[in-house]
């Protein structure tokens, strides 16, 4: 995947990223509003494809054993990413081009809404926060969508109890 | 063009015996056969369809297969139906909904489960939120298995419900369907910290891999796990011998 020169262009003049990998530029949460604002104005991409948030688990750091001959494994702390994907749509003089980035999200802290900017967003926001429990700030609605709405917990986070039992129906 | 339709009409062989035989125009039988006979024949389908299962109901609706000539007629509303029939995977947020769509259905009422997942939830049972079989929350009364099973299995189902309507009026004893046993491990999904046996996800891993090269073929050369040994019984106590007796 090979993203356009004019995304390149804003990632380096917004957020200051020379290289953007193919997995797309990690948005600071403070600029992401004002980072989509101007993609979906300047660049022209107006339709929100997806939105996906991602919980990894709390890695415990390991130090170098000389002895067995191990390195050192740097701990990684619990939190969550959320990566979207918009698209900018087809016309006589370009093609169509999607382009992706990404914030990172602390366990325990908020991320702003996109659903002011794009309004596609607003179910899909509302479906990660179920599944996953990411708390969009400033959104809209932000209630259950697919489990039933006296569901405890968020079933798709790595520390979720798989064999919940879920009185009298399971 | 004229259409012979003299062989397309029927006509029970009764009724003609009733039109051949001069004065015998009355036919007598007992109420209870006759309500039994009226009930068994005229089962209306209330559809509880929510996935694959569902088609395979839509299928055996269809021309081909016509379960409406055993009186069989899917309906829109639980009100005016007989026979709830739950073709799919039931979730945690469904289940509500089926048993009060169940309780709205008036008596004399039956179900049939119709499929893996319907009744036992089949490899969708380990997740968060499938119910693990509808007959934990409402009782069934015949179990169609498959996954999805043939309209002709269905139409099975239908024929087995109406032996035993007809059972059970005429008084007799019926023995309860049971669920039907798994012949199969249920494939879990690999879990945080799980502790499933290594020895499965390989040969499940290998069955899939080989799956390309023909056939039932690929399960050859596929060893599974032996199933722990039974416990070997305890050792009966050796008889004294008279040796020691002799010594004393």
């Amino acid at each position: 995947m090979s993203l356009p020169g004019d995304f390149l262009v804003l990632c380096r003049d917004r957020l200051g990223i020379e290289e953007v990998s193919d997995e797309g530029p990690m948005v600071p949460r403070e600029q992401l509003v004002a980072f989509a604002t101007a993609l979906k104005d300047e660049l022209d991409f107006r339709f929100f494809v997806t939105v996906v948030s991602v919980h990894y688990p709390e890695v415990e750091a390991v130090p170098a054993d000389e002895e067995k001959g191990t390195e050192a494994v740097p701990g990684k702390p619990d939190c969550t990413q959320v990566c979207y994907r918009v698209r900018r749509l087809p016309n006589a003089e370009r093609k169509t081009v999607v382009v992706p980035f990404r914030v990172y999200v602390p366990t325990g802290e908020t991320t702003p809404s996109l659903a002011g900017v794009w309004v596609g967003a607003d179910w899909q926001e509302r479906e990660q926060y179920d599944l996953v429990g990411t708390v969009f700030a400033d959104h809209p609605d932000l209630r259950r969508i697919m489990m039933p709405e006296d569901w405890v917990g968020h079933p798709l986070r790595r520390d979720y109890a798989i064999e919940t039992a879920h009185f009298p129906w399971r | 063009m004229a259409v012979d339709e003299s062989q397309e009409r029927f006509e029970h062989p009764l009724y003609q015996f009733m039109e051949k035989m001069p004065g015998v125009d009355i036919g007598l039988t007992t109420a209870d056969r006759i309500l039994t006979w009226g009930v068994s024949n005229s089962l209306w389908v209330f559809p509880m369809a929510t996935s694959c299962c569902g088609i395979e109901f839509m299928a055996a609706a269809c021309g081909r297969f016509d379960m409406d000539r055993i009186g069989t007629i899917a309906r829109g509303t639980p009100r005016q139906c007989d026979v709830m029939v739950i073709a799919g995977t039931i979730t945690v947020k469904m289940a509500p909904r089926v048993k009060k769509l169940w309780d709205q259905m008036p008596e004399p009422k039956w179900a049939i489960a119709m499929g893996s997942c319907a009744i036992s939830g089949d490899f969708y049972r380990n997740i968060y939120s499938v119910v693990p079989g509808v007959d934990t929350f409402m009782p069934v009364d015949v179990y169609v298995p498959g996954c999805p099973p043939n309209p002709d299995h269905l139409l099975m189902g239908f024929r087995r419900l109406q032996e035993k309507i007809r059972a059970k009026r005429a008084g007799e004893w019926v023995e309860p369907d049971s669920r039907p046993p798994m012949g199969m491990q249920s494939p879990s999904v690999p879990r945080y910290g799980s502790d499933r046996d290594p020895v499965w996800d390989e040969a499940q891993l290998q069955s899939v891999i080989g799956m390309d090269k023909g056939g039932a073929m690929h399960r050859e050369g596929l060893t599974l796990p032996e199933p722990p040994a039974p416990p070997e019984p305890p050792a009966p106590p050796e008889p004294e011998t008279d040796a020691e007796q002799e010594a004393e």
